[in-house]
């Protein structure tokens, strides 16, 4: 059975300044990736994870090219909608190095905050935020605020705030660094489980090799190209 | 639904509480100007009311007494009286004088009235202990203001006066108490010197003619006549000046307390600018706090609406809270004022609006910050 398409991208530039200042980031960046698959973006620093990233996730401009999310073409030499919010609300995921949850919301709130933006009725979000939380193992913290738990705890929740919305996408920019090698592991696993239980594309962006065993895929960007393992 | 500016003031609670006390005593302090303007109108009507008469007759091209030194005869009273539209007429004099008290000196207003005239100054309801003056010397009522009790002697130029009388409420324009004397202890005062004076005028071949001068005539019309052709009248055949009630209320509260008002004003506007610059510091500054989370939800992708809606909320209830904490701060505060301090109830629904507004305008510069926030700042790398 053929796995669908969760990212396409074809010919994706990049650049940023001009004249001395002229940096090439991206240049006709080439892939695909299907829903399903957990996908390690690696790089040295400085060498645009983030900025792909980024790009992936609707918040930076490229310069050219064509991005579909999905079945829907967001990016042709400019952006196809102007709501790039609306996109990223509703059919992409973050999780980022820290947990970054609102500290002054407790966990269902911090949970439950994109499915109301997105018109979601507060019952069945909260529904939906209780099963996370027991997918998760900390069911019993809804009402704790983020200060309550460990950075463990916190980054489990921060995992179940990018599922809120029922992601075809989740970009994940190194949400193992501020973890212990155990905590880590245990991490990527979850999203390696995560992305076959929820029919997910991941992209991760790791700096530690001994994550990569987990993932499905290895996307390097090498000289301002990208490449797979 | 999550209601995020309720959420974040619970999370820091006594902060936002002990910062909305602070604009709120800032806010009361403009609730006290706005009184003390009030006390003063107040204060300026209050001789005017008890008085209750229809026509002042001051000297020629002045404003009278209140505005200006005004000087008529006291005999104009009989030219006055006479005259078919005039039912009452009573000359009065005021005169500044300093009450000497234990320790200092105390300004007051001193009416003086002809004791057994048509017109008495000292309104019944306000006398709180004593009585009305009844003897032509030496006798006097004063306000509570002036700490004085019944039976109290005061020393006044030559004499000493008893205190027969305490009023309750009774001040000039200016704030000062009022006290009552007789018209002939009040010409007295006011028109006659010392003796060293008088020899020294009688060497110059000045004799004092001034001591049956008074400072207006005042005068009550007969039902069925016109107050302002009344009014013209006396002016084109006696070479006076006349104010009808409503034109000496226009004098006491436009040439007497005017600048006053407008500094009272001024300040006024410049409290609330600052009120609105420092909440709009304090938004900014809690904005600024929460510039990671709001780059963080611009990211995840909450529309601007609902971080908009949370630092304007925010603002507003700030500014509501102040308000509240601003009225208590002037209730508890306002009676310690020495001059009269009335606060009103549409005074404070002006400056609810007004804190309402300003508080809208100085929720622009943290919405500003969350319109301009980056999203990108939230992820590293």
């Amino acid at each position: 059975m053929s796995k669908k398409q969760a990212i396409k991208v074809e010919n994706l530039k990049k650049s940023f300044g001009s004249g001395d200042a002229f940096v090439d980031v991206i240049q006709n960046a080439n892939f695909t990736i299907n829903k399903g698959e957990l996908v390690a973006l690696v790089a040295p620093s400085g060498a645009g994870k983030t900025t792909l990233l980024m790009m992936l996730g609707c918040v930076d401009k490229p310069n050219s090219g064509t991005i579909w999310l999905g079945d829907e073409k967001v990016y042709e030499n400019a952006w196809l909608t102007k709501e790039t919010r609306k996109i990223r609300r509703e059919k992409i995921g973050f999780i980022f190095q820290a947990h970054y949850l609102i500290p002054f919301l407790n966990i269902i709130d911090n949970l439950t905050l994109l499915p109301q933006a997105n018109r979601i009725k507060d019952s069945e979000s909260k529904k939906k935020a209780r099963e996370l939380l027991k997918y998760f193992d900390i069911a019993e913290k809804e009402n704790a605020m983020p200060s309550q738990l460990s950075g463990g705890q916190n980054q489990r929740v921060a995992i179940a705030r990018a599922l809120m919305n029922n992601p075809e996408i989740i970009l994940a920019d190194e949400p193992t660094a501020a973890l212990d090698m155990n905590r880590s592991t245990d991490v990527v696993k979850m999203l390696k489980k995560i992305a076959i239980e929820q029919d997910v594309a991941i992209v991760m962006v790791t700096h530690d090799d001994r994550m990569l065993q987990y993932c499905d895929k290895i996307m390097k960007i090498e000289n301002k190209g990208i490449v797979f393992e | 639904m999550i209601h995020l500016a309720k959420e974040d003031i619970r999370h820091t609670l006594g902060k936002f509480l002990v910062t909305a006390m602070g604009v709120g005593m800032l806010l009361g302090i403009v609730l006290i100007m706005m009184g003390v303007y009030r006390g003063m109108i107040s204060d300026a009507e209050v001789l005017l009311e008890d008085l209750d008469v229809d026509l002042w007759i001051v000297q020629e091209n002045t404003l009278g007494p209140f505005a200006e030194a005004s000087r008529v005869h006291e005999d104009l009273k009989y030219t006055i009286k006479s005259l078919s539209a005039v039912d009452k007429s009573e000359a009065i004099t005021f005169q500044n004088l300093q009450l000497p008290l234990a320790d200092r000196k105390l300004a007051v207003l001193a009416i003086g009235y002809d004791i057994y005239g048509e017109i008495n100054p000292i309104n019944p309801e306000r006398l709180i202990d004593g009585r009305v003056l009844k003897s032509d010397h030496y006798e006097i009522v004063v306000s509570d203001k002036t700490f004085y009790k019944i039976d109290d002697k005061i020393k006044l130029g030559r004499n000493s006066y008893k205190v027969v009388g305490i009023t309750h409420g009774t001040v000039a324009s200016g704030g000062d108490p009022l006290v009552y004397i007789s018209l002939k202890d009040a010409q007295e005062l006011q028109f006659t010197y010392t003796n060293k004076r008088i020899a020294s005028d009688r060497q110059r071949g000045i004799i004092n003619k001034d001591a049956h001068l008074v400072n207006a005539i005042i005068a009550t019309t007969k039902p069925a006549y016109n107050v302002n052709e009344v009014a013209q009248d006396i002016r084109k055949w006696l070479h006076k000046s006349v104010y009808t009630r409503a034109q000496q209320k226009v004098v006491l509260t436009r040439n007497v307390v005017e600048k006053a008002s407008k500094q009272i004003g001024l300040f006024t506007v410049i409290l609330i600018a600052v009120a609105t610059i420092i909440i709009a510091l304090i938004i900014y500054t809690m904005t600024l706090e929460k510039m990671k989370e709001i780059s963080i939800m611009k990211l995840i992708g909450l529309p601007n609406s609902i971080i908009i809606k949370m630092i304007v909320e925010e603002t507003l209830l700030l500014g509501v809270l102040a308000f509240i904490f601003g009225n208590i701060f002037s209730h508890l505060i306002y009676s310690k004022f020495p001059k009269n301090v009335l606060l009103e109830i549409p005074d404070a629904l002006l400056l609810f609006v007004i804190v309402v507004v300003a508080s809208i305008f100085a929720s622009f510069i943290g919405v500003k910050k969350v319109i301009n926030a980056d999203p990108t700042a939230a992820i590293g790398g």
